[in-house]
């Protein structure tokens, strides 16, 4: 049999983040305006598959997902291989930009989930002319602690099972149990203690105010749009629905879906994502 | 409800290999009905309902009677489909030494799904 081979291509990069180098990988497919996609907290590029195997949205769009440092296949840098890893909003921030910069790609949409859905409320805050638009998956402000997230990085507790056994009760029940399965398997293969690393982030350091979404709402950013999956019960569709009001966001529920719409039921979320980047292509 | 655990742990075939070296006591229910549940190395091998004098017991799963009904729906709503969901809900407790909860939080979480009814189950409540 002749291999199916999809059109995705995988690079590395090697890329200054305030003054470290990093080897950044990142995949790739289609051709025109940007969009930048940031994936979850503990898990990896991967999570857009669909996205970048999709024709409608490749025809248009240069989409393009990267593995945060000390994720997939971005290896910590080697200066800081031994440290703790908890990450920073100014950190993510550089990241970003040093990835945005580093490909010369002008005023792309940012595309992320749950931190990634919370940074691009960072971004339009710090960086408000940068992007062409700010697409936010599971956005949140601010979600306080509701279990304690040392569980995931301890000695006793295997990382990768009771990772994924989280990310497991955060998909719609209803999602196919292949894509749920591998949405769960990219965090079981995450690095220890690289999922509670990025809750610090969720959780303490990234936190907005109110203020900061006021500041936000104010500001003169390229569209902001707010998607969220009713099964999500971190950032949950109430609190998303309430965020967008605050930032005059358009807001668009998908009540079969959770915290990982891109992976969890991907054939479901494009008929989501497909209207919103065609609107976002016409503005 | 929490007696059909010793049938169900079979209906899903993953749940007995997530189970692999867990041995443990728990009591599952709410604050009216409370069921003793014995666990040696991933299999269910006794539940006992109570009340109870003085159980032993590892840890305890504790939800309100209205939030185990909707995490038994056979389709739960947004919320009530899984253990943390309930747990973020303030509906459910668990207390004790959650070790052995944390270390086979998949298995738990699968198992007691597996209580859940059937469309036609449902209809009838």
């Amino acid at each position: 049999m002749i291999a199916k081979i999809e059109h995705i291509t995988g690079h590395y990069g090697h890329f200054d983040i305030d003054g470290t180098m990093h080897r950044i990988y990142w995949e790739e497919a289609g051709s025109g305006i940007p969009v930048v996609c940031l994936h979850t907290a503990g898990s990896d590029s991967r999570q857009y598959r669909a996205i970048l195997n999709d024709p409608e949205i490749t025809r248009h769009f240069r989409v393009l997902a990267f593995d945060l440092p000390y994720h997939g296949k971005s290896s910590p840098p080697s200066e800081k291989a031994w440290d703790a890893y908890e990450l920073k909003a100014s950190e993510y921030m550089a990241t970003i930009i040093s990835f945005i910069d580093g490909l010369n790609l002008e005023r792309p949409i940012v595309m992320g989930c749950s931190i990634g859905g919370r940074v691009i409320l960072h971004l339009a805050r710090d960086y408000p002319n940068r992007f062409r638009a700010f697409l936010g998956l599971q956005s949140s402000p601010d979600v306080p602690p509701y279990y304690d997230v040392d569980w995931l990085h301890r000695h006793d507790v295997h990382g990768g099972e009771i990772c994924g056994a989280i990310a497991y009760g955060l998909m719609a029940p209803t999602s196919p149990n292949a894509d749920m399965y591998e949405t769960m398997w990219h965090y079981m293969q995450s690095g220890p203690g690289v999922f509670k690393g990025d809750l610090h982030f969720y959780k303490w350091d990234g936190r907005l105010t109110d203020h900061d979404i006021e500041f936000i709402s104010e500001q003169k950013t390229g569209p902001i749009v707010l998607m969220s999956g009713a099964y999500d019960y971190s950032a949950t569709l109430e609190d998303a629905k309430e965020l967008a009001s605050k930032l005059s966001a358009q807001f668009i529920p998908m009540p079969e879906l959770g915290h990982f719409p891109m992976s969890e039921n991907p054939e479901k979320f494009l008929t989501y994502l497909r209207p919103v980047l065609k609107q976002l292509q016409a503005q | 409800m929490f007696e059909q655990l010793i049938a169900a742990q079979h209906a899903d075939p993953r749940i007995l290999p997530l189970g692999r070296g867990l041995t443990t006591k728990l009591i599952v229910g709410m604050s009216q009905d409370e069921w003793l549940v014995s666990i040696h190395d991933g299999i269910i091998i006794d539940v006992s309902k109570g009340p109870f004098v003085m159980a032993s017991a590892h840890f305890s799963i504790m939800a309100d009677e209205e939030a185990w009904i909707e995490f038994m729906q056979p389709i739960p709503k947004p919320g009530y489909h899984d253990l943390m969901a309930l747990l973020r809900r303030k509906r459910l407790q668990v207390h004790g030494n959650l070790q052995p909860f944390m270390t086979h939080l998949l298995y738990f979480k699968l198992l007691l799904a597996c209580l859940r009814m059937s469309p036609d189950e449902a209809a009838n409540i």
